[in-house]
């Protein structure tokens, strides 16, 4: 097999075979099970998946935030160049990659002004011109206005919405190319969504900055991800473009998803679930995650891992029976 | 079956009067599902836990089945309290953690005295019925998934015979692949048992799948009432046609080709809510007389309900 070296410059994150295991009074969990994926300049990859299937553990591990009880490991982890050891992260964090998280109301500080909290990014990252100007600049960028006025207020003095606002406010405001959108609009009301995703487009239109956006909304993913993965129990089931993925879903599970929704414009038709539980990342099956739940399994499905078919240089998914029917 | 006029209920709190469902009128009928649908705040949960009389009501009127259950006393109300059952959203937090999943589905049966000899096997009956089985019965919450829980809360529900079920938000808490499995049984034993249901949710595309009809919310008022179709193909409400544009669309065509109707600025509070229409202040019909229209559901033809005199 020929190894395609992607020389692309544009590139701006390489994931390569990243396991991440976490130590618990139960045992070790397994989240993450080798998982490789790359990112863009300007690019917006969306990244599905339900509970416990990896999506946020692995921006977890990138960040280095994993805490403690959490061991990363990988073949590669780099970005713009630079491997993301302890220490280079650290430098980066907040600066070149910023996140936000699902919940507004607890990730700002209750006790803090939010132009204090605003500044604060700013001046742990040596920000070189006015501080307030910028904070200013960036609040009224984000629909939260007269910034000079609001920025003496707290986060109680703000709706949800608002409150996401200056999450978003506060992530971008060091100006990053990677920005990590955690389930940014879950616990927000559809029309507040609409108005989130619209300001996170409009960002990164005039900055060029870079998007992973998570989320279990396929809706939300399809409305803004040029790219999709598909996880399941910490493992890429499927990949490929947005395209690729809405329009010609290969694996079982995407599938399954998608039969899953609700149909727009059809009369009360019955739903087709994906029966079974989610597997046990304290036991994990030894072959494919989703054997117990796939009605294609097959024996070798069991016990061993599926390889990787290739559809096209942006569409491959893991599943024994391409393998099976290509052979 | 359920018929509700004029529901209002405040909460009176340290920083004034909550106007949480103010003058909610709507019915249900026999074997059909409501759904309510509205954003956090506008008073969905309330307007159905003040059905069932979880909350006392402030104003108005609660008639079930042809009995006005309104002011009735607990001793009085309790025969009614068995036909009208709550489906919760957490289904962590809504389940004693001391309690077996056998004895949490047989409390309602003490509570309600059906016959002793037939609690064990009504029990293993409706275990099955929503899809576990008999063997654990003698298990704790935390041995269960989240869609299992919600399972056993459903069974709480079934326990005691009830014809009115309010599901607040049963889904919102399970994973999209887990969603599917419990609608489907909701929609299943519906048939197999009559079942009424008021099903509150956020989630738009899932309402439209479930309900009948559709009641929409606004601040503590309903401004739109459908059949479920007729709602989602012609909304006649500004506030409604903005919510469903806003609704995500698993399909990057679709999604890319539609518009979304944007709301203007935020939502007012409930402690000072506008005068006459509530939804004036971002509304871009509003004119001056909205302030002291004193609003009714008008009907538009096609059972399409509507409280804006000017569409």
């Amino acid at each position: 097999m020929i190894k395609v070296i992607n020389m692309n410059n544009d590139e701006i994150l390489r994931v390569e075979n990243l396991h991440t295991s976490f130590f618990t009074s139960a045992g070790e969990v397994k989240a993450l099970n080798g998982v490789s994926f790359s990112l863009k300049r300007g690019e917006v990859l969306g990244i599905a998946g339900e509970s416990g299937s990896g999506k946020s553990t692995a921006m977890l591990s990138i960040m280095g935030l994993t805490g403690e009880a959490g061991r990363v490991s990988a073949d590669k982890l780099e970005f713009m160049g630079k491997t993301l050891d302890a220490e280079n992260i650290k430098s980066m964090r907040g600066k070149d990659i910023a996140m936000i998280f699902q919940d507004p109301m607890t990730s700002l500080n209750p006790v803090l002004s939010v132009g204090y909290q605003l500044k604060e990014a700013l001046k742990r990252h040596h920000w070189e011109g006015s501080i307030r100007d910028r904070v200013i600049d960036i609040m009224a960028k984000v629909g939260i206005v007269p910034a000079e006025e609001r920025m003496k207020q707290y986060p109680h003095q703000f709706s949800g919405g608002q409150r996401q606002r200056l999450m978003i406010a506060m992530s971008v405001i060091c100006s990053p190319v990677l920005l990590i959108a955690d389930e940014p609009t879950t616990a927000l009301d559809v029309t507040v969504q609409a108005q989130i995703l619209k300001l996170l487009r409009e960002i990164r239109e005039y900055s060029g900055m870079s998007m992973i956006l998570i989320t279990h909304d396929l809706g939300v993913i399809a409305g803004e991800a040029d790219r999709v993965i598909i996880m399941y129990g910490g493992e890429i089931m499927e990949e490929g473009t947005v395209q690729e993925i809405f329009k010609n879903p290969k694996h079982p599970y995407t599938l399954g998803l998608m039969k899953s929704l609700p149909k727009p414009d059809s009369k009360r038709e019955r739903l087709i679930p994906i029966e079974g539980q989610p597997p046990d990342l304290l036991n994990p099956p030894e072959g494919c995650p989703f054997v117990k739940r796939c009605q294609n399994a097959m024996k070798i499905c069991l016990h061993k891992k599926p390889e990787v078919s290739v559809l096209s240089d942006t569409h491959k998914y893991s599943c024994w029976l391409e393998v099976k029917n290509n052979a | 079956m359920l018929e509700v006029t004029n529901l209002t209920k405040y909460f009176d709190t340290d920083s004034g009067r909550v106007h949480s469902c103010d003058g909610v009128s709507l019915t249900v009928d026999n074997g059909e599902t409501l759904g309510l649908v509205g954003e956090s705040g506008c008073g969905k949960t309330t307007a159905g836990r003040t059905m069932i009389r979880l909350y006392e009501p402030d104003d108005g009127k609660i008639i079930f089945n042809g009995h006005d259950i309104t002011h009735m006393k607990q001793s009085e109300l309790l025969p009614f309290r068995k036909k009208m059952q709550m489906i919760f959203q957490d289904p962590y937090a809504s389940l004693n953690p001391r309690m077996t999943a056998g004895d949490i589905i047989r409390e309602p049966m003490i509570i309600h005295r059906l016959p002793k000899d037939e609690h064990d096997d009504r029990v293993n009956h409706l275990l099955k019925l929503v899809g576990l089985n008999s063997e654990q019965s003698g298990r704790y919450p935390h041995e269960f998934s989240g869609g299992q829980r919600q399972r056993i809360g459903i069974a709480r529900a079934l326990a005691a015979e009830p014809e009115i079920i309010i599901c607040d938000e049963p889904i919102s808490a399970l994973d999209v692949s887990i969603q599917a499995q419990i609608v489907n049984m909701l929609e299943d034993l519906q048939k197999s048992l009559g079942l009424a249901y008021i099903f509150i949710a956020h989630d738009l595309s899932m309402v439209r799948h479930i309900s009948t009809r559709v009641a929409v919310m606004y601040l503590g008022t309903i401004v739109e009432i459908a059949e479920s179709s007729e709602l989602y193909t012609n909304p006649l409400h500004p506030y409604t046609v903005s919510l469903l544009s806003s609704i995500p669309v698993p399909d990057p065509e679709i999604s890319a080709a539609r518009k979304i109707i944007p709301l203007q600025g935020e939502i007012p509070s409930a402690i000072n809510p506008p005068s006459g229409c509530r939804f004036r202040t971002r509304c871009k019909l509003a004119k001056p007389e909205c302030s002291f229209l004193k609003l009714e559901l008008i009907e538009k033809g096609n059972n399409h309900l509507c409280s804006c005199p000017f569409i």
